[in-house]
């Protein structure tokens, strides 16, 4: 793309549209980590390292088996959501009252377990999943749209809506609020909170492997690609106010844009700096609002 | 005057049978070059000497002020840049350069803390991250300043000279080892004042609880602040070393989140809030992750019978276990943090009190 020789206008189009397809994935990682937070209050700093299990698990399912990208996000929701099952009823329900500092260590060596045990499988050699329509793109209106980022974006768009849809209209979903609003009084009401709180790592592990899954057609895949995202979920869920379904969606487009403008109009390798500094101003000027009442 | 009544409490506070064991691992240590000679065994020595640097840096903020930061790599790696750019580029010797580097640290951490020190719990650890990435990033993209990704490479290090008499000339590994011993007591013993000083119950108590320290008059910034400049000025000493002792740096080494998770990881494992525990987490790391790295633990495997060469498991190991040392840190970040939360300090502790419970 010769971004030097387009009208101003388009440009500017071209890159917000950009930054919101990429703003979805992004979404998906970010209500991952805002569910898993609503319900535990726990900071999950293994969520990158989670979303790369659900790469290497789409680039193996597309080697071995041939199966599209795209159509694999069926196998990785239910497999990446026993995998979150499971690490919640290992490990992480043994720290739910233990000290801030040691859940986030204990997230911190889970998720150094899970990326040191890929590289030891794969090698850290950067991996590419090719597809027919990797580099495709079409035009609209005079915008050129990047095929996967489009498709991922679509899929996105509807995993959310159902997610939003189980949350507010199911029994399970209500319970599952119930329990991020306050835990005890969810558990006098009957609430088996142990099992909800299984459930929303599930969930949180599963959309995040799933936003693996949809990335891994435009991204590198290698071992250590996680904690940039990880970081990048922080980003989004504290801009959205931590907890927040609604909040992570919007922060996640809201940083996909920042991200794409950054890197036209400043430059791609300041892009993050950008990013960074966004977070740190929400933090310091914005606490109260996006954080809730006495966490900060 | 009130430091040397603080001393004198120290003083008076050592045991002399502690004293003895004490001056027994000092001389050890000290004549150790002199009796083992071989380069890979000083070369463990200092890498745990290194890490001791790291962790009790680090234990100061963390371990004493309660301030989990995870990201100080932001410090070792400007004592790495700093000390590595002014001998490239300005032929400034290390042993100048290093102040140079703790200097710029002491001002990087005023102006993180200053940013991040309003922040609690969490939202500090993740503001500390960010601000660490950002350092990273930035020293990724100033090509012109820091070689960018290429990283910095050191030609050769000058000769240390008093007058004409020349000191050292760093050719062999046992001149970074005395330097490596000497910062290593050093920041044990600052620790050890800071752990028995007015400053370092003001620490303690803000640890315990801000609030309540904040009612009682201690200032919290200036203290946080405080701690977080002594620890930073010593992790950029380690910086420096490192860089000079390596003899590369790039900012994926010195400035990722990898470092700065490793530099909590030594003192969460041997034990947080104690002189000792960033002790006893370098001598449980290092030579696991050393092992590791040099391929011991295979051939320990391969030779025990337990695994043949020639079969593919074998040979796999053989390829990648090399490469996965990092994996034991976060094994043993899990095991500590589920079944010892003091830390293995605490852990053969509680164990030795039981004993002696059970056997009374």
């Amino acid at each position: 793309m010769d971004s030097a020789s387009m009208q101003p206008v388009l440009l500017f189009l071209q890159s917000l549209i950009s930054g919101i397809l990429v703003g979805g994935v992004y979404a998906l990682i970010g209500i991952g980590l805002t569910i898993i937070f609503g319900v535990m209050r726990i900071i999950n700093f293994a969520h990158g390292d989670i979303m790369m299990i659900g790469m290497y698990l789409t680039f193996n399912l597309f080697n071995l088996f041939g199966i599209d990208p795209f159509a694999s996000v069926l196998i990785c929701i239910p497999l990446m959501f026993l995998f979150g099952g499971l690490l919640q009823k290992l490990f992480v329900n043994r720290v739910l009252n233990a000290l801030p500092q040691n859940q986030i260590l204990l997230t911190i060596g889970l998720g150094l377990i899970m990326s040191n045990t890929v590289m030891l499988i794969y090698t850290s050699d950067y991996k590419i999943l090719t597809t027919s329509y990797s580099s495709g793109s079409f035009k609209f209106m005079g915008i050129s749209i990047s095929e996967p980022l489009a498709i991922s974006f679509i899929i996105t768009a509807v995993i959310t809506g159902l997610l939003y849809w189980f949350l507010m209209k199911t029994d399970m979903g209500q319970a599952i609020r119930a329990t991020a609003q306050d835990r005890q009084a969810a558990q006098l009401m009957g609430i088996d909170v142990r099992r909800m709180s299984i459930i929303s790592f599930g969930l949180g592990a599963a959309l995040a492997g799933t936003a693996g899954a949809l990335i891994s057609p435009t991204y590198y895949i290698f071992p250590q690609i996680g904690s940039t995202f990880t970081l990048k979920a922080f980003v989004i869920t504290v801009l959205g106010g931590m907890g927040s379904v609604i909040g992570a969606t919007l922060g996640g487009i809201l940083i996909g844009i920042a991200e794409s403008l950054g890197a036209v109009y400043i430059s791609s390798g300041w892009k993050e700096v950008l990013v960074y500094m966004i977070f740190l101003l929400v933090l310091l000027f914005k606490p109260s609002g996006l954080l809730g009442k006495s966490r900060v | 005057m009130s430091m040397i009544s603080e001393a004198l409490v120290i003083l008076r506070s050592i045991k002399p049978a502690g004293l003895l064991v004490f001056l027994a691992v000092l001389i050890s240590l000290a004549a150790f070059p002199l009796v083992v000679e071989s380069p890979y065994a000083h070369h463990i020595m200092i890498l745990i000497f290194l890490s001791v640097i790291m962790g009790q840096s680090w234990n100061i903020l963390g371990g004493y002020t309660g301030q989990y930061s995870v990201g100080h790599a932001a410090y070792f790696g400007t004592g790495a840049y700093t000390t590595m750019m002014l001998m490239q580029y300005q032929q400034v010797p290390p042993w100048f350069g290093m102040f140079a580097g703790a200097a710029t640290a002491i001002a990087m951490a005023l102006i993180i803390g200053s940013i991040c020190f309003r922040l609690r719990g969490p939202y500090f650890v993740l503001a500390s991250i960010a601000a660490a990435e950002i350092l990273r990033l930035s020293a990724l993209n100033t090509k012109e300043l820091t070689n960018g990704a290429e990283g910095i490479l050191a030609t050769d290090i000058p000769p240390l000279k008093i007058g004409s008499l020349v000191v050292t000339d760093f050719l062999t590994k046992v001149p970074f080892y005395y330097t490596a011993l000497v910062f290593a007591l050093l920041i044990i013993a600052v620790t050890c004042i800071v752990q028995h000083s007015k400053l370092g119950f003001y620490f303690q108590a803000i640890r315990e609880d801000q609030d309540a320290a904040h009612s009682l008059g201690i200032n919290l910034n200036l203290h946080k602040n405080l701690s977080l400049a002594i620890s930073a000025a010593f992790t950029s000493l380690a910086g420096s070393f490192y860089a000079v002792y390596i003899g590369f740096i790039d900012p994926t080494t010195v400035l990722s989140m990898d470092m700065s998770v490793q530099i909590v990881l030594i003192c969460i494992i041997g034990g947080i809030g104690t002189i000792m525990g960033p002790v006893v987490g370098s001598l449980v790391l290092v030579p696991l992750s050393e092992a590791l790295r040099s391929n011991l633990i295979t051939q320990g495997l391969i030779s025990a019978g337990l695994v043949s060469e020639e079969s593919p498991v074998g040979a796999f190991l053989k390829e990648n276990l090399a490469h996965a040392h990092v994996l034991i840190y976060g094994i043993l970040v899990v095991v500590v943090i589920l079944y010892m939360p003091e830390g293995v300090l605490g852990f053969v502790r509680n164990m030795v009190r039981a004993r002696e419970r059970s056997n009374s």
